[in-house]
């Protein structure tokens, strides 16, 4: 029943008003004659509204001229009456059409590559990597072959563990794990010496196999022998072994910083003025002169891409140049304030620096004072175990 | 003789355990609600109004009071009647 329907919407309908005294008659008619009626409304006492198939209507004629009704049109409906409107809008049409095409054509290109996963390896790297293996923006999605792009990658750099490429529309999304630089493994029966990582001094010092170099108290170098990897015996003479142990240093950082009395500091006004450009491909289009009207001002860039989809990105990008104005201030600091800054500055950048924070045992902050200037250094005294294993090379 | 020959083709469809609507010209009557109506094996509509349609089968007419009454669907065999329904009374022919 509702297939009927829907088949009657595709080829077309038309809903009409039939008058006349003996409509049942002309229901039961079109009933015998296998014409498909729905919809069927009173409207009057004489009248009734019904809908009817394209070719059904054309055999309703006898049938009309037999129960003497009189058969007035209403409505058209359908896909042909639909498209016989549209008809009159060829140039809508045609463009329509174009549009659609330029969408399914323009689908078929890599339109933006997005890196993830990179720490160490700066993006430019990986794309002019891409590049060279045929992965670039305005490539042809067809006959790409990931596989050995991604082979080719693994192939020439050492420090990607990983690559997966995945396209999604016209977004290729390159996915990479870096490989961490592997520690020189040592095997147990090799010989190796055990040296300082860092300048200290040696609190604690166990030697499990190999004799120790260094005593507790000693000040060490960087780079310096603390157990030597051999065994002297009276009798055996000189024998070279696995050096172990563990040493355990104070080590201090230091992290000096200068803080002028006199500082200028720039404060926003908080007028902006945004200048837009049309970027196609390479080609940019600027649509408003590139100077501002601001004396003082900082410039922020932003690029965006067009997209049509969450994945469909289109090879034009917006360009928008941000220009917010500011003033300069004179700041006068005091010695105090100027102090307290740097040692929160030097702080801040020693905390970056030392790995593990428990293991601080002291924190000393000199400060010296200049005419200009004051000037800030913060020690921080760490108890480290400072030991590593180096190959013994004959 | 049409008597005789449903009573055959009732004997067949009772050992095929066939539904009685196909195998006979029975009326089949649904009502989803009080708004929907789909009678099937009907013989013609003898009379449609807003407010009362009457619908003949082959056992007798029936008659269906309302509001608002379309004939929503109609084919050769299917009839679906919406609106309002209030009553339904049927009018059996007395078989000779």
């Amino acid at each position: 029943m509702y297939f009927k329907i829907l088949l009657n919407i595709i080829l077309g309908y038309v809903s009409i008003e039939v008058e006349g005294y003996f409509i049942e008659r002309f229901m039961n008619l079109c009933n015998k004659e296998k014409i498909f009626l729905w919809g069927i409304k009173r409207s009057h006492s004489t009248k009734v509204r019904v809908n009817v198939g394209l070719k059904d209507f054309k055999r309703l004629k006898p049938i009309i001229k037999k129960t003497k009704c009189r058969v007035k049109i209403n409505k058209k409906k359908g896909v042909p009456f639909l498209l016989h409107r549209y008809q009159k809008r060829k140039i809508f049409f045609a463009l329509f059409l174009i549009i659609i095409l330029s969408i399914i054509l323009l689908s078929n290109f890599i339109w933006n590559i997005e890196v993830t996963g990179n720490n160490r390896i700066p993006k430019e790297e990986i794309l002019s990597i891409l590049q060279n293996n045929n992965l670039k923006i305005g490539k042809c999605k067809i006959g790409l072959k990931t596989n050995s792009i991604v082979q080719q990658i693994r192939l020439e750099r050492n420090d990607i563990a990983w690559v997966g490429i995945d396209i999604k529309g016209t977004n290729a999304i390159v996915e990479i794990v870096e490989a961490d630089l592997k520690p020189e493994i040592i095997n147990e029966d090799e010989f190796c010496n055990i040296i300082a990582t860092k300048d200290g001094i040696i609190t604690k010092i166990t030697a499990q196999n190999g004799t120790p170099v260094a005593k507790q108290g000693d000040m060490v170098t960087k780079g310096s022998v603390l157990i030597g990897g051999w065994l002297e015996g009276k009798f055996t003479g000189t024998r070279y072994v696995h050096a172990n142990g563990e040493i355990q240093a104070r080590v201090w950082y230091s992290e000096k910083t200068k803080i002028p009395l006199k500082q200028l500091e720039k404060v926003p006004t908080g007028k902006q003025e945004n200048k837009y450009s049309v970027k196609i491909n390479n080609f940019k289009i600027n649509l408003l002169k590139g100077v501002s009207k601001f004396e003082k001002y900082d410039t922020i860039e932003t690029t965006k891409k067009l997209k049509l989809f969450s994945n469909f990105y289109l090879p034009i990008e917006i360009y928008k140049k941000t220009f917010s104005e500011y003033q300069e201030k004179e700041i006068n600091y005091t010695v105090e304030e100027a102090k307290s800054i740097g040692i929160a500055q030097a702080q801040q950048k020693l905390e970056g620096k030392v790995e593990n924070k428990e293991l601080i045992v002291d924190k000393k902050i000199y400060t010296k004072q200049n005419e200009n200037y004051v000037e800030v250094e913060v020690i921080y005294e760490v108890l480290e175990n400072i030991g590593t294993k180096e190959k013994i090379v004959f | 003789m049409p008597n005789k020959n449903r009573k055959v083709q009732s004997k067949v469809s009772r050992l095929l355990d066939l539904p009685q609507e196909i195998s006979t010209n029975l009326p089949k009557i649904t009502i989803v609600g009080f708004e929907k109506m789909l009678i099937e094996n009907y013989k013609a509509i003898l009379e449609y109004q807003e407010h009362f349609v009457r619908v003949s089968t082959h056992i007798g007419i029936l008659n269906i009071s309302g509001y608002n009454l379309n004939l929503n669907e109609m084919t050769t065999d299917d009839l679906l009647i919406t609106g309002t329904i209030d009553g339904i009374d049927f009018e059996s022919i007395s078989e000779e």
